[in-house]
């Protein structure tokens, strides 16, 4: 054995727990994985959609920065469902929840580093976005300023949106503990339920006389099928990446983008809630 | 000092610990022994905190494991070599685990070096054999240089050098003043490395004592076999005697409560033409599947309708 010298026994603090959980995060492959493929792919996908805009008369660049975030929440939702849900998925548990048996510093340390490495993709996927609508900016020849009118609040929206659904991921992750029910959960909260939701308030679904379309130009402003589609996890977290100008969505209450990154947020920590609950009062199989 | 009182533990109606109670103590090897699914993983997983007993208590040197301070330093554990997230290199795993606890990397290349992991430990535990992944985990049970260790088959799956090395590790630990706690569900193994052994079966203790013990309290102790010509009437002849009589195929009798001398002269009193006859030491292995109760179905299927 050792020669240790018998030093002060100190165990877990919670700097310690975090430093732990960001070597476990940085060392799987799939984590860089995701991170450039995310990136990429947003880039690529504003390129594409800047490119075909930017042959409207109207057309604003700084409008297709965020169009890229239609593929994104897939990546960052895995990348928050191999953590919670990899450690049971995997047996590593045994070892991290035996290292720590507080339990509960565990998943405080998840949540920091999954946001601090979605953060860094959603700055890098951002970043992505923005040179990808540069080239059919500079077609037209429109400058293009991020630090001016609503760009600030615009990326750091979009930014936010990215930790959003890395922790929305994790939440889910940790409550399920299971990879592939976790994920999808995940994809269905954010990507099916509100195209579901856009079906039913569709007249046309439903047998309605295509006649009678008219007349829903009469709806109220609001309607219970809009407003749940707006408290929807993916689409709160999307009013984010909108101006607060835009006047939100047909048939739904104008959250704006504080109101639906408030939203998202209380869809996390109840989630979190949940699975802290589940931590500390079942047994970890 | 693992002290085990009173443990049972039930997965819905399922008892997968029944009012277990034993001690592990420093400066020991114990080992903790019963068949496939009678309880022991279950024990361990409640004594390092990952499950709670249904009633009774589980503690380490006083204190529940989940009220350690820093438990790295205290209990060193092995659970599963699947503990390990398959695509995270031994390294990385060690040094999270290190982190935790404020643990140095020079410590974690000391723990890689004892444990002869050095040529995989940049290389992802996925890639492992079995029994690199048994070494990992017993390296990371060392990292925190605990006086108790709870490891779970250590020896499953490694290389006869390997279960050298664990035999050995195991005996210095001891001699070092720490405890150990070490499962297997292989008797013979634990009778090279094991000063005392706990057995237990469907979750119940069906032993606790030294190795010598158990052999000594084995049936197969003070069994007479004897082999005749003709076993039928000298087994009726031991049966109105009062012994016992287990019928084995060659004309073989197993007796019990009689001395050769007695089994001797009662072969004469029928006439039977005695061929072999000497009594039996127990074996380590006999006590142990009789005490885990696989020792009758396995006489069942050899005896074929004998009387006991």
């Amino acid at each position: 054995m050792s020669t240790s010298t018998p030093t002060p026994v100190s165990g877990p603090t919670a700097a310690r727990v975090v430093a732990a959980e960001w070597t476990k995060l940085t060392s799987l492959r799939s984590s860089w994985w995701i991170a450039a493929v995310t990136a990429a792919v947003g880039g690529a996908i504003t390129y594409l959609s800047a490119q075909a805009s930017s042959v409207d008369p109207g057309f604003q660049p700084v409008d297709s920065l965020s169009t890229g975030l239609v593929l994104a929440p897939v990546g960052l939702l895995v990348l928050g469902v191999l953590v919670g849900a990899g450690e049971f998925r995997t047996g590593a548990f045994r070892t991290t929840f035996t290292t720590v048996p507080r339990r509960a510093p565990v998943l405080v340390a998840q949540t920091l580093v999954v946001a601090a490495f979605a953060l860094g993709v959603g700055v890098l996927t951002t970043t992505a976005s923005a040179l990808g609508i540069l080239p059919a900016a500079t077609s037209r020849g429109i400058a293009v300023d991020l630090t001016a009118g609503d760009g600030p609040a615009l990326v750091l929206g979009m930014v936010l949106f990215f930790v959003g659904m890395a922790l929305l991921g994790l939440a889910l992750g940790a409550l399920l503990r299971r990879t592939v029910p976790a994920l999808v959960t995940a994809l269905f909260l954010v990507l099916i339920l509100p195209v579901v939701l856009m079906i039913a308030t569709d007249p046309l679904v439903g047998g309605g006389d295509p006649a009678s379309m008219v007349a829903s130009e009469a709806v109220p402003r609001t309607t219970v099928v809009g407003t749940l589609t707006v408290l929807t996890p993916g689409t709160a977290g999307t009013l984010m990446t909108t101006s607060p100008s835009s006047g939100g969505m047909d048939g739904a209450p104008d959250l704006g983008p504080v109101g639906g990154g408030l939203v998202l947020a209380a869809w996390i920590l109840v989630l979190l809630v949940a699975a802290a609950v589940r931590l500390r009062t079942r047994d970890v199989r | 000092m693992i002290t085990v009182e009173a443990l049972t533990k039930r997965y819905g109606s399922t008892t997968a610990v029944d009012g277990l109670t034993f001690t592990a103590r420093p400066g020991t090897v114990t080992g903790f022994l019963g068949p496939n699914g009678a309880g022991k993983s279950t024990t361990m997983r409640v004594v390092v905190g990952l499950e709670r007993p249904t009633a009774g208590t589980a503690t380490v040197a006083g204190r529940r494991y989940a009220d350690l301070h820093a438990p790295l330093h205290e209990v060193g554990v092995m659970l599963d070599a699947r503990s390990v997230h398959p695509g995270r290199t031994a390294y990385k795993h060690l040094v999270s685990m290190a982190q935790t606890h404020g643990i140095g990397k020079a410590r974690v290349r000391e723990v890689i070096a004892q444990t002869g992991l050095e040529p995989a430990a940049h290389r992802r535990a996925g890639t492992f054999s079995l029994g690199m992944g048994q070494r990992l985990g017993i390296a990371g049970a060392l990292l925190g240089d605990p006086a108790t260790l709870i490891l779970d088959e250590p020896v499953n799956g490694l290389d006869p050098d390997g279960v050298l090395w664990v035999r050995r590790l195991v005996r210095e630990l001891a001699a070092e003043g720490r405890t150990v706690l070490l499962s297997s569900h292989l008797m013979h193994e634990l009778a090279l490395c094991a000063d005392r052994v706990v057995i237990i079966g469907r979750g119940r203790l069906l032993a606790d004592a030294s190795v010598q013990e158990i052999v000594d309290r084995s049936q197969g102790a003070g069994t007479v076999r004897v082999r005749t010509t003709d076993p039928e009437p000298l087994a009726r002849e031991l049966l109105a005697a009062g012994a016992q009589v287990v019928r084995q195929e060659g004309g073989v009798l197993r007796v019990r409560a009689a001395s050769v001398e007695e089994v001797g002269t009662a072969a004469r009193r029928c006439g039977v033409t005695v061929l072999e006859l000497g009594s039996e030491s127990g074996s380590l292995e006999e006590a142990y599947l009789e005490l885990t109760g696989e020792a009758l179905e396995y006489r069942a299927a050899d005896v074929q309708g004998g009387a006991r």
